[in-house]
């Protein structure tokens, strides 16, 4: 039965991913303008353009295109890049392999954040700490990421220059110089991304505080901070998952703005300049990796709330 | 989106009184939040009458000048005053923002309606197509739009409403489509059937009142989000183009002057998250009355 579900979750999260594949490939398909004339400037020869639309297999019907580009993304190829002679893979994977660095960097700084947060906030209902932290978290949720990273970098690479104001990341040799590099950015996304669970993690854990095992537990002697630790939160982690699978997401797509403020060569970056190049193959390549790593997240929070909660098994 | 996992339960109808009455108890956020819309709506409004200079007016004050009383933002590189800028830019982002998201409640609400209510294939096209919108994250997918409608409609403000329309329409069709499936068994919609109603008028007379709540708090959400949406696309450059004062672009064109003339970036950057803030204190304040809690996430 279980195992039922899963493969019917699975297979329909495929069944998306290769719908999303086809609606990215014919939006910019339609991309008004010849792809040939367009990257070939505009004296280009009729013959010169002939012969980009053959390399680029231009000439062939679309659904062919579609399967041949498809075929090579399952086997992890996305073709040639338009603007530079180079393979779509290995542009992408360099600049993957950063994001995911930046991402794995705040997604750590992420979960000790709202756990603290939300747990001061949870058992310490309508205090000052709470109101606080209430405030903070719906103005942080209102504040651009754009914004606050500019703030951040007015602050702690202009005004105290603490850390760089560019992730530049060629010069970096050892662990710390990394981390330092890595600094702002990262802080910038578990800020945003961490908003969002507190929020969730609090509202949760309110409800569970209330209901008898915990008062319970309380009578029993625990204190409020083990009561929480020990009992609440293995239950409010729960509801919380979906968010973060969100914010996971959200950091290896999402970040796009974030990685632009400070130059962060990673695929947000690659994805902009992707567009004002209309480099088509490349932008594919990431939209593409960009849904499935969210359709893929969600199904993970998906699965792993099955697992654990039997209610959810019956539907 | 965390909206998606909501548990929605359909509005109590509540008389004009008990609305007001729960007014009363609304948190002060609410009030500061609507305080806070007011000033922008009033603000876009009378832009020419508050704004000391034009717009585009170049060479009014040093470029890159230092905030003083004529300029209270300062300069920017043209010379043109970046607080002038500020208070036109509140007329095209508020505009934009409500036109957007209006039009993807509006087409996402609709849809989401017919698909819950006529089911069958109807519901299974529209829901597939909006999961795979829904798939790919806000900025990413209007960024594939504006690639998509091509460097002609660059800055096109129809180009933007569409693009935060379409981003919403689907994200608002989920909602509107799992309140209409939880409706439509009941039994005045039996009724109206029985009475040869039209699938189209039961959408409009019987299920949308039972929504209405649930869109409202969707539309205050999404107002909120929009103006983010914007500046975003303005800061990388795909949103507003020169010499629009648009908050996002004009913090992106200040940048350079971000050591000397600070205010040049903070003035914009304010009164974007000012505006945020408010849409979103407000958004709060709604959920209560309408008492349902606002659950989301990022992208």
């Amino acid at each position: 039965m279980i195992l039922r579900i899963l493969a019917s979750r699975t297979f329909l999260s495929l069944v998306t991913l290769v719908f999303v594949s086809m609606v990215i490939f014919i939006a910019l398909d339609v991309l008004p303008g010849d792809i040939a004339s367009r990257n070939l400037g505009r004296f280009a020869t009729e013959e010169q353009k002939a012969i980009f639309r053959q390399k680029m297999h231009l000439d062939r019907p679309i659904y062919q295109r579609y399967l041949t580009w498809i075929g090579g993304a399952a086997r992890g190829d996305f073709g040639r890049s338009l603007s530079s002679e180079r393979t779509v893979t290995s542009i992408i994977s360099i600049k993957l392999r950063n994001t995911l660095m930046l991402a794995t960097f705040a997604f750590l700084l992420y979960i000790p954040i709202t756990l603290i947060l939300a747990i001061i906030s949870a058992t310490r209902r309508n205090s000052l700490a709470d109101n606080t932290i209430s405030l903070l978290t719906l103005v942080g949720l209102s504040i651009p990421e754009f914004l606050l990273a500019t703030i951040l970098l007015i602050l702690f690479a202009v005004k105290m220059p603490v850390f760089p104001s560019m992730s530049v990341l060629e010069n970096v040799k050892t662990f710390p110089e990394l981390l330092r590099a890595l600094a702002l950015p990262a802080i910038t996304l578990a800020i945003v991304t961490s908003v969002y669970g507190i929020r969730m993690l609090r509202e949760n854990l309110i409800e569970i505080l209330n209901s008898d095992y915990i008062k319970i537990a309380t009578l029993k002697g625990l204190s409020s901070w083990q009561v929480a630790w020990r009992h609440a939160v293995p239950n409010a982690i729960l509801p919380t998952l979906n968010v973060t699978a969100l914010n996971l997401a959200y950091l290896i797509g999402g970040v796009v703005v974030v990685e632009r403020v400070f130059a962060y060569p990673g695929i947000g970056s690659q994805l902009v300049s992707g567009i004002q190049l209309l480099d088509v193959p490349v932008v594919e390549a990431i939209v593409l990796i960009v849904a499935g790593v969210y359709i893929f997240s969600n199904l993970i929070a998906d699965v792993f709330g099955i697992l654990v909660t039997p209610r959810l098994r019956t539907k | 989106m965390a909206q998606e996992n909501l548990q929605i339960r359909p509005v109590q109808t509540q008389s004009k009184s008990k609305v007001w009455g729960m007014l009363g108890t609304m948190q002060p956020t609410a009030y500061i939040g609507a305080a806070i819309l007011l000033l922008y709506v009033f603000v876009a409004i009378f832009a020419a009458q508050i704004a000391p200079y034009s717009y585009k007016k170049m060479a009014v004050a040093p470029p890159l000048s230092q905030p003083s009383r004529e300029h209270i933002f300062g300069a920017d590189q043209l010379g043109r005053d970046v607080f002038s800028r500020v208070i036109y830019g509140t007329r095209y982002v508020l505009l934009l923002s409500l036109a957007g998201t209006a039009l993807g409640l509006i087409l996402g609400s609709f849809l989401g309606l017919m698909s819950g209510y006529v089911g069958g294939w109807l519901d299974e096209v529209l829901m597939r197509t909006s999961e795979v919108l829904i798939s790919i994250p806000f900025i990413v997918l209007a960024l594939v739009i504006i690639a998509a409608a091509g460097p002609g409609m660059s800055g096109n403000p129809l180009l933007l409403i569409g693009v935060i329309a379409i981003i919403y329409a689907p994200r608002t069709a989920r909602m509107a489509r799992a309140v209409t499936i939880e409706v439509s068994t009941r039994d005045f919609i039996t009724a109206a059937q029985l009475r040869g109603e039209t699938a189209l008028s039961i959408a409009r007379r019987e299920l949308l009142p039972m929504a209405i709540g649930t869109l409202l708090v969707e539309f205050a959400v999404r107002a909120g989000y929009a103006p983010v949406l914007i500046g975003s696309l303005g800061f990388l450059g795909f949103g507003a183009k020169p010499p629009t004062p648009e908050w996002g672009l004009m913090i992106s064109e200040n940048r350079v002057a971000i050591v000397t003339s600070p205010w040049t970036v903070l003035g914009p950057g304010l009164a974007l998250a000012l505006l945020v803030i408010g849409l979103n204190f407000l958004t709060e304040g709604i959920s209560r009355i309408v008492g349902r809690s606002v659950q989301r996430g990022p992208v």
